[in-house]
């Protein structure tokens, strides 16, 4: 990607969303109304997303993910062979149900709130996961474009359900094989449509680490069972090089966080980025997107060891706060990251999306705008220093 | 407000009609009235089995108390019974009412006062719940003050609610055989 500036800023991927755009999707999800209608609702929503961005003078911009319903699960709608299960339909599949109790009661959400897209049969690309995102993106846009999609580990553990996915698939490896091939033939055609960007996201890698030490557990969008961490972390790295291999020519990010569904700080996951730093190391992307904007992401120490190996998608700004970082402080934290890391290895962005959940965003459109002005007021005054 | 033959999985004209005739018609109030029946039979350990009608749940005591955590404890059913009783007034409710639900869910809790009296280290006290919470959520197509008055119809008629609710004469018998 041709990097222009220093300290491009940029998005996470998913945007708030209006009242309206939910009950449209939940009209299509219901059957009520066809995909075309959905679509011409939803435009309008996207537009409204790119222009904030654009305004607020984000440098690389996505499209919100307005058109989906969280940032994996719309992978149903594009795919044979899955069905979007909530956990209430789930609970006779799960192995500890009173763990999930546990979870439940902590996050005072309830079991039918909480979705995933199961691999029910074998799973069949029907068109593009976000080809359509992505032609609607740039064609009204003249910013670098990024697009968010599930990352390979994401998509397996979150789809591969004992009980439901093991006729077609007898193992998450199995199904893995699929995924991969399915993420990689996206990942060419978002390229050859001119995407900039593309992120893989992985937040149930926070899950493996950081989380209790159950085996199934839907924090994180961590549905699916794992097994030790070692492994998993294994499993991951490995499915993503092989995602990425050979294709060149589109810039590769990571992202990974702990938890963005609710706004109680206590019920999200915390612990520095040093467990999970030589297994992301390992992956072949240009640059992890991370957290790093709360105590909770832990000390910027453990990039110590690895200065300058990636690039870095700095989170500075909680997309789950009213009040809007000063950019002054926010120049402060990245001067604390250029210990680690040179300024043209530096990308600056809120820690995760605004509305990672279509019925549960995190916040309002203004403030989601005055964050990311503030980033880009930051960026300005970096460059002045740096440039 | 749906206007519909069926609406969650009910018949709504059919529902006004049966508790119309719950009113007006005596012999059917005396039928839905009572008396409802269990018999429940000691399985072993602390394992029982109820049966009511054509139906049967087991019982069973959790593993701490060395017993099999074969099924869930009766303290447990009472929460469930109370849930299911109370889902089952907003139902319906709301189908009387018109109201689609798309999602509800009851989650339940509640803590003993004083469970030493069942272990029988206590002579006083309450080894019951000292208080129940029901939290409901619900996703329907009306708005909230519909959905709250219907949450309030739904505690207030309550059977099961109001047997926990209300001090219920309860007349033991026994017999040697």
């Amino acid at each position: 990607m041709a990097q222009t500036k220093l300290f491009p800023v940029t998005v996470v991927g998913s945007w708030t969303r209006q009242p309206w755009l939910v009950a449209a999707l939940r009209q299509r999800q219901a059957g009520e109304i066809s995909a075309a209608e959905f679509d011409a609702v939803a435009d309008d929503a996207v537009l409204a997303a790119i222009k904030y961005q654009e305004d607020a003078g984000v440098d690389i911009v996505a499209d919100g993910e307005m058109r989906r319903d969280n940032f994996y699960s719309f992978v149903v709608e594009k795919l044979g062979g899955m069905r979007l299960m909530k956990l209430s339909q789930l609970m006779d599949y799960v192995k500890d149900r009173a763990g999930f109790e546990e979870i439940l009661r902590a996050l005072d959400v309830p079991a039918f709130a909480i979705k995933s897209p199961i691999a029910v049969e074998k799973i069949r690309e029907r068109e593009g996961l976000c080809v359509g995102e992505a032609k609607f993106l740039k064609e009204h846009t003249k910013r670098a474009t990024k697009i968010p999609i599930p990352g390979p580990y994401l998509l397996t553990r979150s789809s591969w359900f004992e009980g439901l996915s093991d006729k077609a698939y007898p193992t998450r490896e199995d199904l893995a094989r699929d995924v991969v091939q399915i993420l990689r033939r996206e990942i060419v055609r978002l390229k050859e449509l001119g995407i900039d960007f593309i992120q893989l996201d992985e937040p149930s890698l926070s899950q493996v680490v950081y989380g209790d030490e159950a085996e199934q557990t839907f924090m994180c969008a961590a549905l699916g069972s794992r097994t030790d961490p070692t492994h998993e972390l294994e499993f991951a790295v490995r499915l993503m090089n092989e995602t990425v291999d050979g294709i060149d020519g589109v810039h590769f990010g990571v992202h990974v966080c702990r938890g963005n569904w609710s706004r109680k700080e206590n019920v999200l996951l915390a612990g520095n980025y040093g467990p999970l730093l030589p297994w992301l190391m390992r992956m072949n992307v240009h640059q992890l997107v991370l957290e790093m904007a709360t105590p909770r992401a832990g000390e910027i120490e453990v990039f110590k060891e690895y200065r300058n190996e990636k690039e870095l998608g700095l989170g500075v700004s909680n997309p789950r706060t009213d009040e809007i970082e000063a950019p002054a402080e926010i120049v402060k934290r990245v001067k604390e990251i250029l210990r680690y890391f040179d300024p043209d290895k530096i990308y600056l962005n809120p820690d995760c999306g605004f509305g990672t959940f279509a019925e549960r965003c995190v916040n309002t459109s203004p403030v989601a705008f005055h964050k990311l002005q503030a980033i880009a007021e930051a960026a300005e005054m970096l460059r002045k220093e740096c440039g | 407000m749906a206007d519909e033959t069926i609406l969650n999985g009910l018949h709504p004209a059919k529902l006004r009609t049966i508790t119309d005739s719950m009113r007006d018609d005596p012999n059917v109030l005396k039928d839905v009235s009572g008396p409802w029946k269990s018999r429940v039979v000691w399985q072993g350990g602390f394992r029982a089995k109820a049966y009511m009608r054509k139906h049967v749940i087991e019982m069973d005591e959790p593993e701490g108390l060395d017993a099999t955590d074969a099924a869930a404890s009766a303290h447990e059913q009472l929460l469930s019974a109370m849930g299911s009783c109370l889902t089952v007034g907003f139902v319906l409710n709301a189908t009387k009412r018109g109201v689609r639900i798309h999602d509800l869910e009851v989650a339940l809790e509640g803590n003993f006062e004083n469970i030493l009296k069942w272990a029988g280290h206590s002579a006083d006290g309450n080894p019951g719940y000292s208080a129940v919470k029901a939290k409901l959520f619900v996703r329907a197509d009306a708005d909230e003050k519909t959905l709250q008055e219907l949450w309030r119809l739904a505690v207030e008629g309550s059977p099961v609610t109001q047997t926990i609710a209300r001090p219920t004469r309860i007349i033991t018998e026994f017999e040697k055989v």
